[in-house]
């Protein structure tokens, strides 16, 4: 074990006292293994981001008490739900001791008159709505990770669910939260002196500030969430469109409907197609003039969705679409739920098979900008896999995030060949990676709907994003995390302490 | 019941070429045509009843996925035929 001066047996033996042993993990494997996640990363550099230690506390008492010796001692600390988002969040890019929150997973109370639970941040949804089906109600926030993603991570990184136009996302579903600030103090952030209101007007709006900080200013540890009956009807139709100016015009028209039980549209792009057809056994035996795809997604009562339901059948079939059967329909949109359990291969430039890893590079873009982003941000790459056969563009899709269809998530999937990656390639990628936000900054978008803007790249702009709020967020972070110990090295945060040093 | 013979399932049917890259042994189970793997992935002997059963897998995932999130799935075949009627 290689253990940082700071951890020193004095303070090991502190965390062992608070969590118990067993509880302290020193081992190669248990750091290595919570060293990254699933967004590739130069695999070559790995060792540099293996964190000291790793603690699995069981409480908030004990999250706070390792957060307080952490901040006594001036120990880098990474708070870790599931470890599946794509911007490094949970990445311990100081080392330092790693906060894994698994433990925290039980159901404190399901309260079926205000439809309200409270549970651990540590609970998978999956695992929560298998309990809540019982009662016949869902809590309807759906990462493409559904399976492995923890609602603790799902206020670290405010996610963005498939299911957001109809229920909304992780800001809107998370009334409130038990939460440990860099100095070990707990509070509880939500509206109300209770855990349960949807709405206040009193003092600060503190919920959003403390979801999608991507752990930089502290740790939730207990959640109450809102609830919706479990849905009795589902609908996802898939259509087939000869153009992508078709496509993007009937996704429109979906989006804008006004249909109530409207739970998602999405636009899949040629480029998408062309490696669906490639590589996906729906897609392989559809015909070469399926040149983009539409799907639009409805839960409901069995009444109401089937009513909506026409409607969209409607929409599709006047803007020249084809409906693409049953079977892709519903297969296809059941396996989005579980994006993160595909097994995924790319193409050298020469059509090889190569193993790669996917990594999605996501942007919020209005609607009327999407046809012109789509087509930088292909070229971006296109020059990308022209200096280094390591890359694979493997589309784009955009995804609405809203029941008004204003914006949308806006993807650009890339095959990379991880074992391959060297300092050179790595650097090209960053720089594609800081082109792509650019692109969207320049339409009026936001680096990220989804995933969070604090990987190497797109980082160097946040900035330019927030404008006069970055300044802000310097001045929050300093005040609220005096020594820097809260996922330090994220979102170029360490500059909130160069004007106090200097 | 037959009896397993290690032959018959280490001995996948022909392939058809169903597009320049992908080829079907089985009904409707598409496979990367082996030809395009030939430099940078490794190819093993796949017993028939394994690959089998992970396309049945995958379909009793998907089943399942529905089943967790609503009670019914409605068919879009059967909206669209009524607004044809």
């Amino acid at each position: 074990m290689t253990v940082a001066p700071e951890l020193a047996e004095p303070v090991l033996e502190e965390l062992r006292q608070v969590l118990g042993s067993e509880h302290v993990l020193t081992s190669k494997p248990a750091r290595y293994n919570r060293a990254r996640v699933p967004a590739p990363f130069p695999v070559h550099r790995w060792a540099e981001r293996v964190p000291d230690l790793v603690v699995l506390p069981g409480s908030t008492a004990e999250v706070s008490e390792v957060v307080r010796i952490a901040n006594a001692n001036r120990i880098p600390i990474v708070p870790r739900d599931g470890g599946t988002g794509l911007t490094d969040g949970a990445v311990p890019v100081r080392r330092g001791i790693v906060v894994d929150v698994k433990r925290m997973n039980q159901i404190k109370e399901i309260d079926e008159v205000n439809r309200t639970c409270t549970v651990g941040a540590g609970i998978s949804m999956l695992k929560l709505n298998e309990v809540l089906a019982r009662y016949g109600l869902i809590y309807p926030d759906d990462p493409a990770s559904y399976p492995c993603s923890l609602v603790g991570g799902r206020i670290g990184t405010s996610g963005w669910s498939l299911i957001g136009s109809r229920y909304g996302h992780s800001r809107d579903l998370v009334l409130s939260f038990d939460f440990v600030l860099p100095t070990g103090r707990v509070i509880h952030i939500g509206d109300g002196a209770g855990r349960k209101l949807s709405k206040s007007s009193s003092g600060y709006q503190l919920k959003h500030l403390f979801m999608g900080h991507q752990g930089t200013l502290g740790i939730a540890t207990e959640a109450t969430l809102k609830l919706f009956p479990k849905p009795e009807a589902e609908l996802s139709p898939f259509f087939a469109f000869d153009n992508y100016d078709d496509a993007y015009r009937c996704v429109g028209e979906l989006a804008r409907a006004g249909v109530a039980t409207f739970a998602g549209a999405v636009l899949f792009d040629e480029w998408k197609v062309n490696y669906l057809r490639r590589d996906d056994e729906a897609y392989i035996p559809q015909p070469t003039d399926v040149r983009a795809l539409v799907c639009a997604v409805a839960y409901g009562y069995e009444d109401e969705v089937i009513a909506g339901g026409k409607r969209f059948m409607r929409i599709a079939r006047d803007n020249g679409a084809r409906y693409l059967g049953d079977e892709i329909s519903e297969g296809d949109w059941a396996a989005r739920h579980d994006r993160y359990a595909t097994p995924l291969h790319g193409r050298t430039n020469a059509g090889q098979v190569v193993p790669m890893s996917w990594h999605c590079e996501d942007a919020a873009i209005n609607y009327s900008n999407l046809p012109q982003v789509r087509l930088e941000w292909h070229e971006i790459i296109r020059k990308l896999r022209e200096k280094f056969d390591m890359f694979d563009d493997w589309g784009m899709f955009t995804y609405t995030s809203a029941n008004t269809g204003l914006d949308y998530l806006t993807e650009i999937d890339v095959g990379i060949w991880e074992q391959e990656l060297d300092d050179a390639s790595w650097a090209a990628w960053v720089d594609a990676k800081r082109d792509i936000a650019e692109v969207a900054l320049r339409n009026g978008g936001s680096i990220s709907a989804c995933h969070g803007s604090c990987r190497e790249g797109e980082v160097d702009l946040v900035p330019q994003e927030l404008g006069g709020g970055y300044d802000v967020m310097l001045d929050v972070k300093r005040a609220i995390d005096p020594n820097n110990i809260m996922n330090p090295g994220k979102y170029g945060l360490d500059r909130a302490y160069e004007s106090a040093e200097g | 019941m037959s009896a397993y013979r290690y032959t018959e399932q280490s001995e996948p049917p022909a392939a058809k070429q169903v597009t320049d890259v992908a080829i079907e042994r089985f009904e409707h189970v598409f496979e990367v045509d082996p030809k395009l793997m030939t430099a940078h992935v490794a190819q093993q002997v796949f017993p028939n009843w394994d690959t089998l059963r992970i396309v049945a897998s995958r379909h009793d995932h998907l089943d399942w996925m529905h089943r967790h999130w609503a009670d019914k799935v409605i068919s879009g075949q059967q909206l669209l035929d009524e607004l044809t009627e």
